[in-house]
């Protein structure tokens, strides 16, 4: 298949790339991995008549960790970079885990997470454990920035709080308090190379190894047009000993908060049992990590 | 066991450092100077009457060089059998599938070529469409094909012995019922080609295919060119798994662009294109009832198959002939009844794909067996040997085994899972399970009905002696036909591996059928034993007249010739080839006169040293109608254990391990033996578990990438133990047959076995994804 004819920009500074958006705007695409843009260029569904590649702007590649308190990741950092990092893994496990689950090796080496974010499908792997990490994203545009919360951004299947003069440059998240565990889990049909039939982060804190859970925090993705998060589940949890009842009662409430549709991948009635099933396991997993919380 | 230099070996694979380091050239890659670039237009409907086709804003197009439609291509009617020919170039009048052929462009590259296909105005009248095999054939559904009321592309009955008699006096008769689903061969390289005309008019035709012979033949018959002006000859081939197996729409388009422009063609299909072109998998739908004795012992099998074939024959008759021919073994019974129906439907056409016709209906049959067994208190693996077939065995359909390994196979699975320890001794959740499963080892007859051989090799030797060059019409698709061909001959010959070259796929070199069926290795591998012996049977000639010996005192190993097993008195031989390579820097040494000198001396007494090799099967099988299908000079066989997780709270199914035996006579190379074993398992393991070709309510594929059509992955894949069991073959060259396909057999139903043993459910449907699993369980709790 071959792409259809556009012009291909490769500004060398932020400020220049900022600029191009806000001259051509609603014309152009943005491209960092690739991976989606590419494809659908190729499949015709999308015919920019500007492309302007971010792959020469300095330093949205980098994940920088901030002073202990947060790290800030660069919107062009790969999957794979995310799923390999150190931090990432020690402080913001559900981020790295989703990335590691993301398409496979040589996809995680190109999609980045702004171009996963922005792009706002609902089977995603990486918006549920930004909304469970309370992230927030840094767009820019010429003429300002702005911040947004991840539970804010999504607004529909491939509808995000973006304008088009704007660059998702960056993912601030805060460090999660001590005794907090995180997961990820996701349902396709292969180990590998799927898209999420549902898939569940969840971050649980507790008082202490044995105490109450004084946070959680869950997200779905794959069961409604945007990535969820399951207030009503999260709350039931705040206060209380976990328990396997517990997590059991927390999946049929997170269930009640989805609007999964049918097609070719699964249905919406097994949808709305596996979130049943994924939430409860979720919140196991990351029970046990809290517990295990090391300073 | 014979004592081999060659065979029987690890040899790497003579093609490996070229694919190794991405020299080898694949038909995409090649570019001949001037050549255009060809897109295709194809039909957007399912079922529709073409009222017009306008071409003319297309060919105003700058850089357009051609547009053909029908009216250009001719209205020859093409197919896989002669018996069913159903196929025109371009549609015209009507269209049947989403994805029919309707025209092709030639321009100066592919952007302009496919600018000017969407510039080609058709003109339809939508007809009513029909999709599922059972509703096509109702009465009343929407009609196909004029000529085929009801839809009915072909029918088979069958029958051997008085079935119902026989499962009336049986202790017990289960009954069973499947349904898989339309596959896609994912092969890697997409089809692709570049046709190119002579002054003289004459083709060549460079493409991806498994049957260069075929394709020559369909493409002089559909453009009207003699046979002989026409050579086809194929690149390294990524894959082909049986869709590759006849002429496609995109060759006979370059062919005819070429001829039209005077220009070479260039021409691939997307990725989205083969799974229009398909020929792949159809999807089948079995209901068996099998009878037994209360000891265990199997008597009557009533078989009923119906084929959905999409919208043109293609291979389709074979197919369906098979789905009841390849249950008569490998067990013993008493009767035996078929009827098959393949039905017509508005979908891209089925055809062969690993296993043809057999795998479907072998799965239901092996789960039947499993049912049965349960329902007896028997052991599945005893049951088994009980009813096993052994080396000269003919089978009810007249099938004959003139080797098989099938109980060694068994018990080497058996053994080699630990069997007896694990089943009924697993907790909840996990599995065990068991099958067999045999194979042709060639089609006993060619597609069109001819008295031609099915393989001829010539192999020439250096002048110098020291290389043989094999030329084979023969497919090297990834298989490994080609390193088969040159340890066949290098053993033969008695030289070393990689004094041989192999030059394949050309049909200028030779007559061969290609890769279906699994026959290169038995057939081609005869012509090349042949071609070799006639060789060393030349040069023993020529040297027992030189040394005043007999030709029986000679012999060949190593490179090296010996004299009763001696050195012999061969100096002046070798003196005279030192003087005649006087400054070379290989000058022949040692204790024996080496095969070189020996081959050397042989040109000089009689030219060039040439050998021909020729196969073709004896008559084979019955009398009665359909007895040539299935039948084969050898047939493969084999055995797996799988052994399965499956998570009760998702359905999720995780394969933890297989064992798998096969028989292949004599292991020519032991590494691409078990190569074929285990693509053959992961492909069995995709098709049970995760694949279907899905269709919306127009017709049109859902899932035509490899993103959404999913075969397995690394991840999916356990750890195979894979046992040769090595039979020997008396058809077979050195004793050898079928691997290729005759392994996937086994796969699906010891799958769909183990899980029955972690769940205690029987699924009937594929794919078994999670939620088809899932759903299964939680109905089963609530009844």
């Amino acid at each position: 298949m071959l792409l259809p004819k556009f012009e291909y920009h490769e500004p060398s500074t932020l400020q220049d790339a900022l600029n191009l958006l806000s001259e051509l705007g609603g014309n152009a695409k943005v491209l960092a991995g690739g991976t989606d843009l590419l494809v659908r260029m190729k499949q015709k569904i999308d015919r920019p008549s500007h492309v302007i590649s971010i792959a020469r702007v300095p330093g949205l590649d980098a994940i920088i960790p901030r002073n202990g308190h947060g790290v800030t990741i660069g919107g062009a950092v790969s999957a794979g970079a995310i799923s390999r990092h150190e931090l990432l893994n020690d402080r913001f496990l559900p981020l790295a885990l989703a990335a590691g689950r993301l398409g496979a090796p040589m996809i995680r080496n190109r999609a980045t997470i702004g171009g996963n974010l922005v792009n706002a499908r609902p089977a995603a792997d990486l918006p549920p454990p930004c909304m469970v990490l309370n992230a927030e994203f840094k767009l820019k545009s010429a003429s300002g920035e702005r911040e947004v919360a991840a539970v804010e951004f999504f607004r529909g299947p491939g509808e995000a709080d973006i304008e088009p003069n704007e660059l998702l440059v960056s993912i601030n998240v805060e460090t999660p308090m001590p005794w907090t565990g995180g997961s990820y889990i996701k349902l396709g049909a292969r180990k590998t190379l799927e898209i999420s039939m549902v898939n569940v982060a969840a971050l649980i804190t507790l008082q202490s190894p044995d105490g109450v859970i004084t946070d959680a925090r869950i997200a779905l993705g794959a069961v409604a047009p945007t990535p969820v998060r399951a207030y009503a589940a999260e709350e039931l949890l705040i206060g209380e000993k976990p328990t396997d009842e517990l997590f059991e009662r927390a999946g049929m409430t997170g269930v009640g908060l989805c609007s999964p549709i049918t097609d070719h991948r699964g249905t919406m009635e097994y949808r709305c049992m596996m979130i049943e099933v994924l939430v409860k396991r979720s919140l196991k997993q990351a029970v046990e990590r809290a517990k295990s919380w090391k300073p | 066991m014979k004592d081999f230099k060659v065979l029987n070996t690890r040899a790497p694979r003579i093609d490996g450092p070229a694919k190794a380091v991405g020299k080898a050239k694949y038909a995409d890659d090649l570019t001949m100077p001037g050549a255009l670039y060809a897109a295709i237009l194809q039909s957007p409907l399912a079922h529709a009457k073409i009222l017009n086709i306008d071409t003319s804003k297309a060919r105003k197009l700058p850089g357009v060089k051609a547009v053909v439609t029908s009216k250009e291509a001719g209205l020859v009617r093409y197919g896989v059998s002669p018996a069913r020919y159903d196929e025109t170039l371009f549609a015209h009048e009507k269209v049947r599938y989403v994805g029919d052929e309707i025209a092709a462009v030639a321009a100066v590259d592919l952007a302009t070529a496919q600018e000017a296909v969407e510039l080609i105005k058709v003109d339809y009248e939508e007809l009513p469409a029909v999709f599922d095999m059972f509703e096509a054939m109702k009465e009343g559904a929407p009609q196909i094909h004029d000529e085929f009321p009801g839809n009915m592309n072909a029918e088979v009955h069958q029958e051997f012995g008085d079935t119902d008699a026989a499962l009336a006096q049986c202790d017990l008769v289960v009954d069973h019922t499947f349904l898989n689903k339309r596959q896609d061969a994912a092969f890697i390289e997409p089809h692709s080609c570049l046709a190119v005309f002579d002054l003289d008019g004459r083709l060549t035709l460079h493409t991806s295919t498994q049957v260069p012979h075929y394709v020559m033949r369909t493409v002089a018959m559909v453009l009207g060119i003699p046979v002989g002006n026409v050579r086809v000859v194929k690149p390294y081939v990524g894959g082909g798994f049986g869709p590759k197996c006849e002429a496609t729409p995109l060759e006979m388009s370059a062919a005819l662009l070429a001829r039209t422009t005077g220009k070479p063609v260039k021409m691939n299909y997307t990725r989205e294109q083969v799974f229009l072109h398909s020929r792949a998998r159809h999807q089948f739908y079995a209901e068996m009832s099998l009878g037994v004795m209360k000891d265990g012992t199997m008597v009557a099998l009533r078989n009923k198959a119906v084929l959905d074939g999409g919208a043109y024959t293609s291979f389709g008759i074979a197919t369906v002939y098979y789905s009841g021919s390849l249950l008569g073994g490998p067990y013993k019974l008493k009767a035996m009844k078929y009827d098959g129906y393949r039905v017509y439907t508005n979908k891209p056409t089925c055809g062969a794909q690993r296993g043809h016709g057999g795998v479907a209906h072998r799965a239901a049959f092996e789960q039947l067996l499993d049912m049965t067994a349960e329902k007896l208190g028997i052991d599945p693996v005893e049951m088994r040997l009980k009813n096993i077939m052994a080396t000269g065995d003919v089978t009810i359909n007249e099938l004959d085994m003139s080797s098989l390994g099938m109980k060694e196979c068994v018990e080497a699975v058996r053994d080699g899972s630990d069997w007896k320890n694990k089943k009924g001794k697993l907790p909840k959740g996990k599995g065990i399970g068991m099958a067999c499963g045999f194979f042709v080892s060639g089609a006993g007859y060619p597609i069109y009905r001819s008295d031609t051989y099915h393989s001829t090799v010539v192999i020439k030797v250096s002048e110098d002696g020291g290389v043989a060059t094999v030329l084979t019409g023969s497919a090297e698709i990834g298989q490994g036909s080609d390193t088969t061909m040159a340890m066949i001959a290098a053993e033969t010959l008695g030289i070393p591996l990689s004094h041989v070259r192999v030059v394949s796929g050309d049909t200028d070199l030779s007559v061969d059928l290609g890769a279906y069926s699994s026959r290169q290795t038995l057939m081609t591998g005869h012509a090349t034993k042949e071609a070799a012996e006639q060789i060393r049977n030349a040069i023993a000639s020529y040297l027992a007249e030189e040394m005043d010996c007999s030709p029986e005192s000679i012999s060949f190993s190593d490179g090296i010739v010996k004299f009763d097993g001696q050195p012999g008195n061969f100096q002046h031989i070798r003196v005279q080839y030192i003087k005649e390579h006087r400054g070379w820097t290989d000058p022949p040494s040692g204790e024996y006169l080496t095969f070189r000198e020996a081959a050397r001396l042989a040109y000089l007494k009689g030219g060039t040293l040439v050998g021909t090799g020729k196969y073709k099967p004896p008559r084979l099988g019955g009398s009665y109608k359909g007895a040539a299908v299935g039948t084969s000079p050898a047939y493969g066989c084999s055995a797996q254990v799988v052994e399965v997780s499956v998570d009760m709270e998702t359905g999720e199914i995780t394969v933890d391990n297989m064992t798998d035996a096969h028989d292949c006579g004599l292991a020519i190379n032991r590494t691409l033996v078990e190569g074929q074993m285990q693509g053959s398992l992961s492909m069995g393991l995709g098709e049970c578990l995760f694949e279907e070709v899905k269709f919306d309510s127009r017709g049109r594929v859902l899932n035509p990438s490899l993103g959404e059509y999913r075969i397995p992955t690394a991840l999916d894949m356990p750890n195979v133990k894979s046992i040769i069991v090595e039979s020997s073959e008396p058809h077979g060259p050195y004793g050898a047959k079928e691997v290729g396909e005759g392994a996937i057999m086994p796969t699906i139903p010891a799958i769909l076995n183990a899980i029955s043993d972690a769940t205690g459910i029987r699924i009937n449907e594929l794919p078994v994804t999670s939620e088809r699993l899932f759903m299964a369980l939680k109905n089963k709790e609530n009844a």
